[in-house]
């Protein structure tokens, strides 16, 4: 595709074919050891389910990721581009990265539909009727049609979030990572996040999310990944990863959730 | 000299009051979002710098203010219109202040907000201007408008520096009539005229900032 040989000619360390590729990442809050080399690769396509104990990291790393958190040692690369504390121009590796967060983080003082043309029109440059189409197009896929003259503040959280999803979305990312997307909603609004999320996922979307939604993991994800104490401690597919898993702490996990 | 004729002849120097008025807004407006939003930005050194610039021009007292640039600027060769005087001494002091609002309402902002607009992939100015600005302004707003009764108010010191305001204007009326009660009076009712309409504009901008809040709301 063209913007994959647009990515290739930009990234010096053209370095695997990787959606993303994280290689013996480190990180410290002052000295305090947040994640401990941590390796991990996702293909183009594959989802991902990141879960863990409170505080064992899973929220940095993905922040890591596109950046919101600096890390110190190790690499990272998206589609083969590296991201660090030094790249140049982090605001248009970013314009490929969606995200989603745990408490959605809409704009509160623009309207549905402007939250979603923003970025494409003010980082991608796309004129405004072009933009408001796509936004509409993401808007009806994440089911959200007669909201869009409303404010964010207008619209219960789950449709707030699954507005978040399509402003993310508009953008055209390669990769989609959410943190904890369903862990902020009331119960019953819980699965009308989910099931936009799995849709996403049978279209093939690369995916990189944290949750506790295990039925959601089980569901859609190529590979769960337990982490604690800011090292990976187990990664394997939903079945063996339920199944059979190795690790003590990963089983005690396990029997606290499910 | 009837109490409205006093009024009227206090008037005479509503010119002067207005154009300080406005013009300290010209200097207070633009000082107030440049620093307060250098002030949110900046750190270490930067930061002192950029505070000690706000904090001499809010902490020192206006009247000193003006004396020092009306009568020891020119000694230094610079010589400035008592207007110029006026406005950039009255207005860089409320815009100290008013810096301060504008650095709390940015830093009032959930950080979310920012990483939304990161993670979006615009660049932090834009951020800045399309999205931490526009919700900033709402909590500025009637902070704004409440120094701008302030430095209505403030401008009768400018009389101090022989510029014919409002005060001035009395003062002289004053010294003419013999009359210094029913002159102060007659220039207390001249200040309640020109800032109680400034007062009900503020209370009804606070009230619709309020009330888009409250439909637009929090996150
Ligand atoms: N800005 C920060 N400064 C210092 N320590 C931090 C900071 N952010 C997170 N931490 C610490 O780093 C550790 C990992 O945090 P992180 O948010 O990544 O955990 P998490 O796995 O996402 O947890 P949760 O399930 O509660 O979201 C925690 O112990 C947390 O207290
Ligand atoms: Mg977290």
């Amino acid at each position: 595709m063209q913007v994959d040989a647009l990515i290739g000619s930009r990234c010096a360390s053209q370095r695997s074919e990787a959606a993303v590729d994280i290689v013996s990442l480190n990180k410290w809050y002052g000295t305090f050891h947040v994640l401990r080399d941590v390796d991990l690769r996702v293909e183009p396509g594959q989802q991902i389910v990141i879960c863990g104990p409170s505080g064992s990291g899973k929220s940095t790393l993905i922040r890591c990721i596109n950046q919101l958190e600096r890390h110190q040692r190790g690499q990272i690369f998206i589609h083969g581009c590296e991201v660090s504390p030094k790249t140049r121009a982090l605001h248009e590796l970013r314009r490929d990265v969606g995200m989603v967060f745990q408490h959605f983080n809409l704009f509160p003082h623009l309207t549905v539909l402007q939250n979603c043309t923003l970025a494409l029109r003010r980082a991608r440059g796309i004129a405004r009727q072009e933009a408001e189409d796509v936004a509409r197009h993401y808007l009806e896929r994440v089911r959200i049609p007669e909201q869009m003259g409303k404010y964010p503040s207008q619209l219960s959280g789950g449709q707030q979030q699954r507005v978040a999803i399509a402003r993310a979305l508009c953008m055209r990312p390669k990769v989609m990572l959410f943190d904890e997307p369903t862990s902020a909603l009331d119960p019953e609004m819980i699965n009308e996040v989910l099931d936009v999320m799995i849709e996403l996922a049978r279209d093939g979307m690369t995916m990189l999310c944290v949750t506790h939604e295990m039925g959601f993991a089980r569901k859609v994800a190529d590979s769960i990944v337990f982490m604690d104490g800011g090292r990976i401690v187990e990664q394997a597919p939903p079945l063996e990863f339920f199944a059979n898993p190795q690790n003590e702490r990963t089983r005690t996990f396990l029997g606290q959730i499910l | 000299m009837s109490f409205v004729d006093i009024l009227i002849g206090i008037f005479d120097g509503f010119g002067v009051t207005a154009s300080v008025t406005l013009w300290g807004m010209a200097y207070a407006v633009p000082f107030a979002l440049v620093f307060g939003i250098l002030q949110h930005f900046t750190t270490g050194p930067v930061r002192f710098a950029v505070t000690s610039i706000i904090e001499f021009w809010r902490s020192s007292p206006v009247i000193v203010l003006l004396f020092v640039f009306y009568y020891t600027l020119p000694t230094i060769g610079i010589t400035l219109s008592g207007i110029t005087v006026a406005a950039m001494a009255l207005g860089l002091n409320i815009g100290g202040y008013g810096s301060q609002a504008v650095r709390a309402a940015l830093q009032s902002l959930d950080p979310g907000q920012v990483e939304a607009g990161k993670a979006l992939g615009l660049r932090r100015i834009q951020i800045l201007m399309l999205i931490e600005l526009p919700q900033a302004f709402k909590a500025m707003t009637p902070t704004f408008i409440n120094q701008f009764i302030q430095l209505i108010k403030g401008t009768a010191l400018v009389s101090l520096i022989t510029l014919t305001d409002m005060t001035f204007r009395a003062k002289e009326i004053s010294q003419l009539q013999y009359d210094p009660v029913g002159t102060y009076t007659a220039l207390l009712v001249a200040y309640f005229i020109v800032c109680y309409p400034a007062t009900i504009f503020g209370r009804w901008v606070e009230k619709r900032v309020a009330i888009s809040e409250r439909t637009q709301g929090e996150i």
